[in-house]
């Protein structure tokens, strides 16, 4: 069972954006969407492109940039292909101004 | 309770195999036999061209579904098996050495060949074509013994081709006889910038030029050209586009050479189905159509295993396409009508930009980009709705796409 462990100061992600942190051996991505915070793996399933890095969301979906692929960032599911695995998700929680995620070893 | 029925797809293509998946995640529990002419279980073939020819990616990364997917969920996945006739009356497909195989339903998904050249010289060891695995693996070999390289054509293969031979350290000439890359599918100006980017990264074009024969003693040496240019070739990769696998098809064929199907991709034989490269399909929206790209494969393979279990719903999909080429990204969506009007975002000097193609009613039809992220994905509902955005808008970089989108009444 992985602990929380502290991956940014909680203004590192703002509003309908989002980030990516080295957990243990994950990549792991933040996102936040109307105050709330998510937290998933940063790589896409179909041919492993960064999601943060010019995923666009879209409610709580995050759409790779590479082809397109659209993923729950709640549940990791895909919602769109090419991607046909889904993307883990992550236990995320913001303590004292600090994003804290559960994942890595 | 089990269903009966035995649903065969034609073809472990992409199509077929995504056909094949979402019959199974749509609840289809009765027997489900894939055939498919390769060995491989099926994989995808963008990386052919890209991260696979570079080394980058391995063959475990290009499955469709790994291939214990489908022992496991009780496909019975027939490699390496062609199928020769489908005979409607009967419904019943005749397989090599004779086999019968009785179906309920059918989805004919068996792609597309490359078409071939006829120039002299083309049976010369090196000179190679792309489609398979087994193809990217020869061009791999003959790219690590070094060049030069000569490609003859310039569309999808040849440009990512050339992208991937250079990212080799490979030296490559491309013979096309169009005046740009990828000319059909982007138009004159995109395809200028796209070639300066090809330029800049040492490729060596030679536009409104052709192939006219191969050289060399057992083995190419040089590619001679309509204009009389000798050009060394240590190997050649031709890539002139592809013709549809329909020879199975007992009826007439479309004029576009594929089988045809109506507008939720039923041919005109009820219960037998076509999707991908094969299928000549009645679009709502842009008429008759025969699309030979990823995603297409993808969206029709889904669409026609839910109508092949009864959904009977028409096929809509605006048509969205890509391709990667060192570090940019060529997009689009849609089909330009004729004398479309062109909007543009950036600018093709500074080859970065989204271009929007509205009919004479302002209706937006297509959206091509060159290293211009986002907005040809964020316009495919626009393109689908039929909207009408406000062309300033749409000019406008600072104006997010999405918001244009009509309002559900």
């Amino acid at each position: 069972m992985a602990g929380f462990v502290t991956v940014s100061r909680s203004d590192e992600v703002g509003e309908g954006q989002a980030a990516a942190f080295a957990v243990g051996d994950e990549e792991v991505a933040v996102a936040r969407v109307d105050g709330d915070l998510y937290a998933f793996s940063d790589i896409c399933t179909h041919r492993a492109c960064n999601l943060s890095a010019g995923g666009e969301i879209n409610g709580t979906t995050i759409e790779c940039e590479c082809h397109g692929s659209v993923f729950s960032m709640e549940t990791g599911a895909v919602v769109n292909p090419p991607a046909t695995e889904p993307i883990a998700t992550f236990q995320v929680r913001e303590v004292d101004g600090e994003i804290q995620v559960a994942a890595g070893e | 309770m089990t269903d009966r029925r035995t649903l065969v797809v034609v073809g472990a293509s992409l199509a077929g195999a995504t056909a094949a998946a979402t019959l199974r995640e749509e609840g289809f529990d009765g027997r489900l036999v894939v055939i498919g002419a390769e060995d491989l279980a099926p994989y995808e073939r963008p990386p052919l061209s890209k991260g696979y020819l570079r080394g980058e990616e391995s063959l475990d990364d290009l499955f469709v579904r790994s291939p214990d997917w489908w022992k496991e969920h009780d496909v019975e996945m027939r490699s390496g098996v062609r199928v020769e006739s489908l005979d409607p009356a009967e419904r019943v497909l005749t397989l090599d050495e004779d086999e019968r195989l009785s179906f309920d339903v059918a989805l004919i998904a068996t792609g597309s060949r490359n078409r071939r050249v006829g120039a002299p010289g083309v049976e010369l060891e090196g000179v190679l074509d792309l489609r398979t695995v087994a193809d990217a693996d020869r061009i791999k070999e003959a790219a690590a013994s070094g060049g030069p390289a000569v490609l003859i054509g310039m569309g999808f293969i040849g440009a990512e081709v050339a992208a991937s031979l250079r990212a080799l350290d490979v030296d490559v000439t491309v013979v096309e006889p169009f005046e740009t890359p990828m000319q059909r599918a982007l138009g004159m100006e995109a395809g200028r910038a796209l070639a300066d980017i090809h330029a800049d990264h040492g490729v060596k074009m030679r536009f409104a030029d052709s192939l006219e024969r191969f050289e060399g003693n057992g083995r190419v040496e040089r590619v001679v050209t309509t204009l009389g240019d000798e050009l060394d070739a240590a190997f050649a990769v031709v890539g002139v586009g592809v013709q549809p696998n329909a020879e199975i098809w007992p009826g007439e064929l479309a004029v576009d050479g594929g089988i045809p199907v109506g507008p939720t991709l039923e041919s005109e034989v009820p219960g037998v189905f076509a999707a991908g490269d094969v299928a000549s399909h009645e679009h709502p929206m842009f008429g008759r159509i025969r699309v030979e790209h990823f995603d297409n494969a993808i969206k029709m393979g889904e669409a026609a295993a839910r109508n092949m279990l009864g959904a009977g719903a028409v096929f809509d999909d605006p048509h969205w396409f890509w391709s990667d080429q060192y570090d940019v990204q060529v997009q689009m969506v849609g089909r330009a009508p004729e004398g479309a009007h062109t909007i543009m975002r950036g600018s093709h000097a500074d080859r970065s930009f989204c271009s929007f193609s509205l009919d004479e009613e302002g209706v937006l039809r297509a959206v091509t980009s060159l290293a211009w992220p986002r907005d040809v994905r964020r316009s495919i509902k626009l393109v689908q709705a039929g909207a009408r955005p406000d062309p300033e808008a749409l000019a406008d970089p600072e104006v997010d796409i999405r918001t244009l989108l009509p309002k559900e009444e």
